[in-house]
């Protein structure tokens, strides 16, 4: 099977293949992403953030229906930590969106933290290439519950969704978590539950004083704050309303591509430093090693030495 | 040193039908998760078509069934048909659960290829698997 061009062509079977060499590190999806990357760029990737139980699951399992009710392709790519003592992990966030199985429209994959920090996985930047490469129009990436660093997020997606609930030690969630600086669109979901209204107004506190600190050279968009109530499919229109203003807002002024591209050289950046680290430990100058386990030398100093004594790397 | 494995196993695990006995499907999640491997639990009332499904888009290497409450003898023969025609037939599939003796041949002669009942010790799955992963072809295309 030529998997790139299977999965160009909208192959599930190839496309699932191409992700899973790509998270498993295997060769082979570097390759596949080479060939596809002409035809990436398209999709809105839309990141769905939030606390854990917040209820991302269920709110993109109903955001899924009103983006497919719009006639749009949807990818999901569902987040969920990996345990750090086996290496393990049980993926659950689909159970919720079991009702999309089988739309040939809907492709939704699990995917572990495998060690990532940040709320990612070291794939879902390539997972959401090869989504846009077999043609998702929306791509809805569900990061792990996140706390107050977890915004990695923000990098990655066109429009990020940040989702708080009723009582969950309000002004602490919205001040502490450091999500509020970031968000393009703000739900409060579970909005049939006790607190609704407390938390509404701390949450437009934060985005009132959030507008007045906005540099006047930022993006033009003011954060809606909307409630839904996603186990009921209740304000999923009205979410998926401003989610497409503000796709519409950044592909009309140009910065979609901007953001698109920063996203690519970031990323180059990443692997880039991944390599070096990854030859710089294979060169590493023994001489100087057995110095410093010796104590001859400080730590500091081997390691400007280290650097010093690395021969340059060839072209393959 | 070893480090955190890369390239983990990947076992989707499903429940079909009206089937709510959700005990060993969950015993055994959590025990291949100590065994380092990623589990992907698909929820229950589950179709034959949706776990194909489920299983081709999560590119699993390995598809897992719990069923206690009869009916076993439609739904895995079914499940493993829909993944030969969908090219998934490479994929290992295990059944668990109550599943009597007599129903055995038939469930293996449709594609099962093993079948663990009350009582299985979670060490032996996860030593099974370990060794179908060790003894299965390496590129997989
Ligand atoms: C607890 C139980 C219930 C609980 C379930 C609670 C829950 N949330 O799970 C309740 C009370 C709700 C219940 C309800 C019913 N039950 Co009930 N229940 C049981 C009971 C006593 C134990 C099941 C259990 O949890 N075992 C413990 C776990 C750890 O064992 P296990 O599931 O077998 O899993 C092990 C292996 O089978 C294997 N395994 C299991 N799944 C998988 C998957 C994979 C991939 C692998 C590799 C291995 C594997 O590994 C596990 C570890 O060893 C059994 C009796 C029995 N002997 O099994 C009856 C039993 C399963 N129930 C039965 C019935 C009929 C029912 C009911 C229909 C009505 C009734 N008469 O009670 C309802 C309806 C439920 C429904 N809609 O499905 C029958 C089923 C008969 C049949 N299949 O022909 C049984 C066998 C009792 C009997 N002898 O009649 N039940
Ligand atoms: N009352 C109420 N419950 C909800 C609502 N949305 C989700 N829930 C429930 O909240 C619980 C958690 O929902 P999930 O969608 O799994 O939450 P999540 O944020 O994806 O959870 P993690 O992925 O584990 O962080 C489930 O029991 C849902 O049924 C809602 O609008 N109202
Ligand atoms: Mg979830």
């Amino acid at each position: 099977m030529d998997v790139a061009r299977e999965l160009l062509s909208g192959n599930v079977l190839a496309g699932a293949r191409a992700i899973r060499w790509l998270d498993d590190r295997d060769r082979r999806g570097a390759q596949v992403l080479s060939s596809v990357f002409p035809h990436t760029g398209r999709a809105q990737i839309i990141g769905v953030t939030g606390p854990p139980g917040a209820g991302k699951s269920t709110l993109a399992n109903a955001m899924i229906t009103e983006q497919r009710r719009r006639g749009r392709r949807v990818g999901v790519v569902a987040i969920d930590p990996t345990s750090p003592f086996s290496g393990g992990a049980i993926l659950g966030d689909r159970v919720r969106m079991a009702r999309h199985t089988l739309d040939p429209g809907v492709f939704i994959r699990s995917v572990g933290t495998r060690g990532h920090a940040g709320g990612l996985s070291r794939s879902t930047h390539d997972t959401c290439l090869i989504l846009d490469a077999m043609g998702y129009d929306v791509i809805f990436v569900e990061t792990v519950g996140v706390g107050q660093d977890e915004i990695d997020i923000v990098a990655l997606a066109h429009t990020t969704i940040i989702i708080g609930v009723p009582g969950l030690g309000d002004e602490v969630q919205a001040i502490k978590a450091g999500l509020m600086e970031v968000g393009d669109v703000f739900v409060i979901n579970k909005a049939d539950r006790e607190g609704y209204e407390a938390t509404r107004q701390q949450f437009e506190l934060m985005l009132h004083l959030r507008e007045e600190a906005r540099p006047a050279d930022a993006f033009d968009w003011s954060p809606p704050l909307l409630p839904a109530v996603a186990t009921r499919d209740e304000g999923i229109a009205g979410i998926i309303d401003a989610t497409d203003r503000h796709g519409s807002k950044l592909r009309d002024s140009g910065e979609f591509a901007r953001m698109s591209g920063r996203r690519e050289r970031a990323q180059a950046l990443a692997l880039m430093g991944e390599e070096m680290l990854r030859i710089a430990m294979e060169r590493a100058d023994a001489e100087v090693l057995s110095a410093v386990e010796a104590r001859q030398i400080d730590p500091y100093e081997a390691a400007r030495l280290l650097v010093h004594r690395l021969s340059p790397v060839q072209e393959e | 040193m070893q480090p955190i494995e890369e390239r983990p196993l990947r076992v989707l695990l499903a429940k079909l039908g009206m089937d709510t006995h959700t005990v060993g499907v969950t015993v055994i999640a959590h025990a291949l998760r100590e065994a380092g491997m990623e589990v992907i639990f698909t929820g229950l009332k589950q179709t034959p078509a949706m776990v194909a499904s489920a299983a081709i888009q999560e590119d699993v290497d390995v598809v897992g069934v719990s069923t206690l409450s009869a009916g076993h003898t439609r739904s895995l023969p079914t499940l493993a048909r829909l993944l030969r025609e969908a090219g998934a037939g490479d994929k290992l599939l295990l059944a668990g659960g109550v599943i009597p003796e007599e129903d055995r041949p038939l469930l293996e002669e449709a594609g099962v290829d093993r079948i663990f009942t009350m009582g299985a010790d979670t060490r032996d799955i996860v030593a099974y698997l370990n060794q179908w992963r060790a003894t299965r072809r390496e590129e997989r295309d």
